[in-house]
């Protein structure tokens, strides 16, 4: 089968499945379930074969695969649907079907009971399509169409429980302050539209690429719109508040959409238009102020201090789903950090892992919720590991992941990212930080919910959940351990044109590449060690007694507080919109009152209302005066024209 | 002697005098199956016309120039013989409540046509006029059709005594044109326009002709018959005044001022402004606290007749391609307007208002379809009374670089057009939000209806949509005229 079919195909579907299950099966669980299990699988399959067909992952740079259809064609902006296959996107399919796929199956455990099982999985098989729709996108029109998408599909699975307030809100919440970003994306797009012609991403390359000025003086004001959208669906600082929100959402939502694929298409975009940010620094007159600061500058220090910020507010969490959602926010402020450092491929890589791991942590989080009856306060766990042992495990090969540890995964894409930081000294020391605290809130986690004595009567009595949930974990727990040998950062390296892709071909053994970092940058593989064994140190002196309360805030005081509340920014917010919104609803209220409902509205409607009535008194039903107007509009008529 | 152009026509009659044959013949209780046959003649006679338009190079001429079959005739034709379709198939779900004979109301309503058919070929003041009172005379007893009932009584002798005032003013002019002219051949007409435009008794002529034809077309001075008469006849007759008797006098309007004297046309161009005006300002206005569908509909109808003389003042073809555009559309919306009207006066006894609460649960096609054809006589986009609207003020805001008065008219149109909003949207929100009776059976609609209804629906959005089409044989309808 030709590879462009194969993508049509793996596009098409989840939106067959969601549509199915909508139009068809709804009222039959199983069968719902059953039809988009099917369809995560086949088009993970089909990502298999096409990644196999076409080439496989190493695609040089500039070298891809369009299949396209003519869109719309309108005053000059021409779009096509199409689709884009290079190694970048085949990577991607790969892991978002794969991950996919692994949280299809968990789901079914998962949700089993719930009323609604059939619209979880029509609406999972309709973010599943949105999602595959970005990957897979060619130009900037059709990537900001599914990016919306995607942002529907999140919003009805975070309010999946719409009945619960707080999902309801927070459902909300994820989606206005995406539409913040998405509404700077779009402006993005529509400066590169005006000045370049097309939204193409291989037109918009080659342009820039022929004449770098293309862009003017709207190079950096266009990327760090275009980031706008990344900033809003990667959840970086200012528009990072919605993220632990989403926690409201079923634990596979969360694992799925706000750890492994929907917050990574931020992560997943900026590398796509990583050529829009290379470009000199460039600003309009108006904004000369900034002249000197690129947009990858911008980039960088929004990834760095989403990451920072976001640690410091894991460290005060109990909630265990909050707890992995600030941590998702802080990986993903890596991600941006490494794309800000101009390693796109570093992010990317990071990407992938993470996608694993997380997706690995959020499951194995709401295996424990599971198993607690809905608790997800890490102060009533405990005692975890003899009941819940596949659980345990996996979830502890997820945290020896995330925290950077070889030879796992997280620890070689890590690395990456912290050697791209090498060149900015305060970012490195930044992202160093960070990995400390990044170990450090992960075994209190570990410490105080997984092991010890159980805190509570449910945690004593908890059981080991379905298999049908535990398969997911131990394919989730092989791929953590093992990414990092499957050859993605070259493929990704390769396909991104970075510099030092055709040297390295990874031949030298499997043990070769477990100590490749410690060989190329060392300094970043040692001092990251480093830091992640002095966040375990500091852990295990504080928790690894098993306190029944957290010691740490009578250590820190008010900045535990402080890290506790997450810094405010939600009261910030809710005081600027208030305010915001108290002056416009005044004005409006104003201007309603007296210009519009006063003199337009009453007094216009005043006054066809008279005509109106007016005018019936001239129909009197009477035939005579019918014909007396008739006549006298005939002679009246006769006069002007005549005489 | 080209008979066969006249072939619609003779086919009509024909039908006509056979459905009076059968009358005898065929029980009672079938006759309704009359309607239904001679629906589906008539449609496939509009099918015929409409394959016609294509394969007619030159106009064709008969009975000595008399009459003549050009691009203009032939699209007003396509469009009475898909009014006819509606009207006939609505007549036939009503057969009942019509009181007397059902086939002579179908047999009439063909006469009508027919006289619409001729009405849209007349090159000559006689067989226009011959043509015209066809069919006013079958619409004087259409009007009062149904006997035992007052108002239609009621309607039916005001139809006729204004009817007939109308008619002679007409014919007074006529006499006037022939006595300055001394034929009356159009294109004889035509060829000396320059030189009889100047003549004061031609001139009047002319003017009288005119105002018996804005009787027809329902506006300023002579519109003030169409609520009473709408309310009260049956609601096939009131949709067939609406649209098939107004675009009988919309054509010869568009041939007298395009074709044949477009000089007249020039000279009396702020007269077909003021009559738009005030048609539009008159039409939107009374209709405001309307409480009855069918009288709403009247005075809409005024000011859709309005919106027709703003095509035709703006003296330009595409001013008059974007009339024929505009009844076009104007077609579709007011029949499937009609039948919702007819289904609802039938089924719940009234057609005010009140009655239309609750209906999108009693009866969610006839709701929605209501809901659209308001929506679209609005000129909502993308539906289909958008675009005629749009076209009309198009072809305006043309001509108003030569002369700035039609910039004012084209504001006074938007006006009226803002003041509509107003009660089409009152129908739809007595439709949708109105508190409903505690009556929620559900309104049963017939499948003849049902299929009606979703062909006007889906006129009414693919012309929205898909405008090229018909605009494109508007143009071309309209290219032979002298603009």
């Amino acid at each position: 089968m030709q590879p462009e079919t194969l993508a049509w195909i793996i596009l098409a579907l989840p939106l067959l499945s969601a549509a199915g299950i909508t139009l068809f099966t709804r009222r039959n669980a199983g069968l719902s379930a059953a039809v988009s299990v099917t369809a995560v699988a086949a088009a993970f399959v089909a990502s298999v074969l096409l990644v196999l067909s076409y080439r496989g992952l190493h695609i040089p740079a500039g070298e891809c695969l369009i299949a396209s259809v003519n869109w719309l064609n309108v005053g000059g902006l021409s779009v096509e649907l199409g689709l884009r296959l290079d190694s970048l996107s085949n990577v991607m399919l790969l892991g978002v079907t794969g991950v996919g796929l692994m949280i299809h199956i968990y789901s079914c455990g998962y949700m089993a009971g719930d009323p609604s099982y059939a619209r979880f999985f029509a609406s999972l098989s309709l973010f599943m399509f949105s999602m595959l729709g970005i990957v897979l996108a060619s130009n900037f029109v059709m990537m900001f169409v599914f990016w919306e998408l995607v942002g529907v599909s999140s919003y009805l699975l975070i309010g999946f429980w719409f009945e619960r307030p707080a999902a309801a809100d927070a459902a909300k919440k994820a989606f206005l302050t995406n539409r913040i970003g998405d509404f700077g994306f779009l402006l993005g797009i529509i400066a590169v539209w005006a000045s370049l012609g097309t939204v193409d991403f291989l037109d918009l390359q080659r342009a820039l690429a022929a004449d770098p000025q293309a862009l003017g003086a709207f190079a950096s004001l266009a990327g760090v719109l275009v980031f706008m959208g990344a900033m809003g669906k990667s959840a970086q600082f200012p528009l990072h508040v919605w993220l632990p929100d989403a926690m409201e959402g079923p634990t596979p939502v969360s694992a799925l959409i706000h750890a492994a694929t929907m917050v990574a298409a931020g992560v997943y975009m900026l590398a796509r238009s990583f050529f829009l940010f290379e470009l000199a620094p460039a600003w309009p007159e108006s904004l000369g102020f900034l002249s000197g600061i690129s947009a990858l500058d911008v980039i960088a220090w929004t990834g760095g201090i989403t990451s920072l910020m976001a640690a410091l507010m894991a460290v005060q969490q109990s909630d265990i789903k909050r707890i992995l959602a600030y941590s998702t926010l802080s990986q993903l402020g890596y991600m941006v950090m490494a794309v800000g450092c101009a390693r796109p491929e570093a992010g990317m890589y990071h990407l992938v892992t993470h996608a694993f791991f997380k997706a690995l942590l959020f499951l194995g989080a709401g295996s424990v919720i599971h198993a607690l009856h809905h608790e997800q306060d890490i102060w009533k766990m405990g005692g975890l590991r003899s009941r819940l042992p596949v659980t345990y495990w996996t979830f502890l090969v997820g945290t020896l992941a995330l925290c950077g540890v070889p030879p796992f995964s997280g620890f070689y894409s890590k690395d990456g990212i912290l050697a791209a930081a090498e060149t900015r000294p305060v970012l490195f020391g930044l992202a160093l930080v960070v990995a400390a605290l990044t170990t450090f809130y992960m075994f209190r986690l570990v410490l105080v919910a997984l092991r010890g004595e159980p805190r509570d009567a449910a945690a004593s009595h908890a059981h080991e959940s379905p298999s049908v949930m535990l398969w997911p974990l131990r394919f989730l727990a092989i791929a953590s351990v093992f990414a990092g040998f499957w050859g993605i950062d070259t493929a990704l390296k390769r396909g991104l044109g970075m510099a030092g892709a055709s040297g390295h071909e990874d031949h030298g053994g499997f043990l070769a590449g477990v100590f490749e970092p410690f060989g190329h940058a060392p300094l970043a593989a040692f001092l990251g060690l480093f830091a992640t064994g002095i966040g375990f140190a500091v852990a295990w002196t504080l928790y690894g007694s098993h306190p029944v309360r957290d010691p740490l805030p009578e250590r820190l005081g008010p900045l535990a507080r402080w890290m506790r509340d997450k810094f405010y920014f939600d009261e910030a917010y809710a005081w600027l919109i208030r305010c915001t919104h108290d002056a416009l609803a005044a004005v409006a209220d104003w201007v309603d009152r007296w210009i519009v409902a006063g003199m337009f509205v009453r007094g216009l409607a005043g006054a066809t209302d008279v005509a109106g009535r007016a005018l019936r008194l001239v129909l009197t039903g009477n035939l005579q005066t019918y014909a007396f107007l008739a006549a006298a509009g005939m002679v009246v008529a006769l006069w002007i024209v005549v005489l | 002697m080209n008979l066969w152009l006249l072939g619609p026509e003779v086919v009509l009659v024909l039908l006509g005098l056979s459905l009076l044959m059968m009358d005898g013949v065929v029980p009672t209780a079938r006759r309704r199956l009359l309607g239904h046959a001679s629906a589906a003649v008539v449609a496939v006679l509009c099918l015929y016309a409409l394959s016609g338009h294509a394969g007619l190079p030159e106009p064709g001429y008969a009975f000595g120039r008399m009459f003549v079959l050009d691009g203009l005739a032939v699209f007003f034709k396509a469009l009475f013989l898909c009014a006819g379709v509606f009207v006939l198939l609505l007549a036939a779900d009503m057969g009942d409540r019509l009181g007397s004979g059902v086939t002579e109301y179908f047999v009439l309503t063909l006469f009508a046509l027919a006289g619409m058919l001729l009405a849209a070929s007349a090159n000559n003041f006689a067989v226009m006029y011959v043509a015209l009172e066809l069919i006013t005379v079958a619409f004087y007893v259409l009007t009062s059709y149904q006997r035992s009932r007052v108002a239609s009584l009621e309607a039916g002798v005001k139809y006729l005594i204004l009817g007939a005032l109308s008619s002679a003013f007409m014919v007074y002019g006529i006499a006037l044109c022939f006595g300055a002219s001394g034929t009356m051949q159009f294109d004889e007409l035509a060829a000396k326009s320059a030189e009889l435009a100047e003549n004061r008794l031609f001139q009047v002529g002319m003017l009288l002709v005119l105002g018996g034809l804005a009787f027809k077309v329902a506006v300023f001075p002579f519109q003030i018959w169409a609520p009473d008469v709408y309310e009260g006849s049956p609601a096939p007759t009131t949709a067939f005044l609406a649209i098939g008797s107004k675009a009988a006098g919309v054509v010869l309007l568009v041939r007298l001022l395009g074709g044949v004297i477009p000089e007249l046309g020039l000279k009396w161009e702020m007269l077909l402004m003021v009559v738009a005006a005030v048609s539009i300002l008159f039409g939107s206005l009374s209709a405001i606290p309307q409480r009855s569908l069918k009288r709403l509909m009247g005075y809409s109808s005024i000011a859709n007749g309005g919106f027709v003389v703003l095509g035709l003042a703006a003296m330009s073809k595409a001013g008059s391609a974007a009339v024929l555009f505009y009844l076009a559309g104007y077609l579709f919306t007011v029949l499937t307007a009609f039948l919702v009207v007819a289904v609802v006066v039938e089924r719940l006894g009234t057609d005010d208002f009140s009655a239309l609460a609750g209906l999108h649960q009693r009866s969610p096609l006839l709701a929605g379809a209501l809901a659209i054809s308001m929506v679209s006589l609005a000129g909502v986009p993308p539906l289909v009374g958008f675009f005629g609207k749009f076209l009309v003020l198009k072809a305006l805001v043309e001509q108003g670089t030569a002369l700035p008065s039609y910039f004012v008219l084209g504001g006074i149109a938007i006006i009226g057009v803002v003041i509509s909003f107003w009660y089409y949207f009152g129908v739809v929100r007595a439709i949708y939000w109105n508190q409903g009776p505690e009556e929620t059976s559900p309104v049963v609609v017939p499948p003849v209806i049902r299929m009606a209804l979703v062909g006007g629906v889906l006129g009414i959005l693919f012309l929205g949509l898909f405008p090229g089409s018909v605009w494109d044989a508007a143009v071309a309808a309209v290219a032979l005229l002298k603009f």
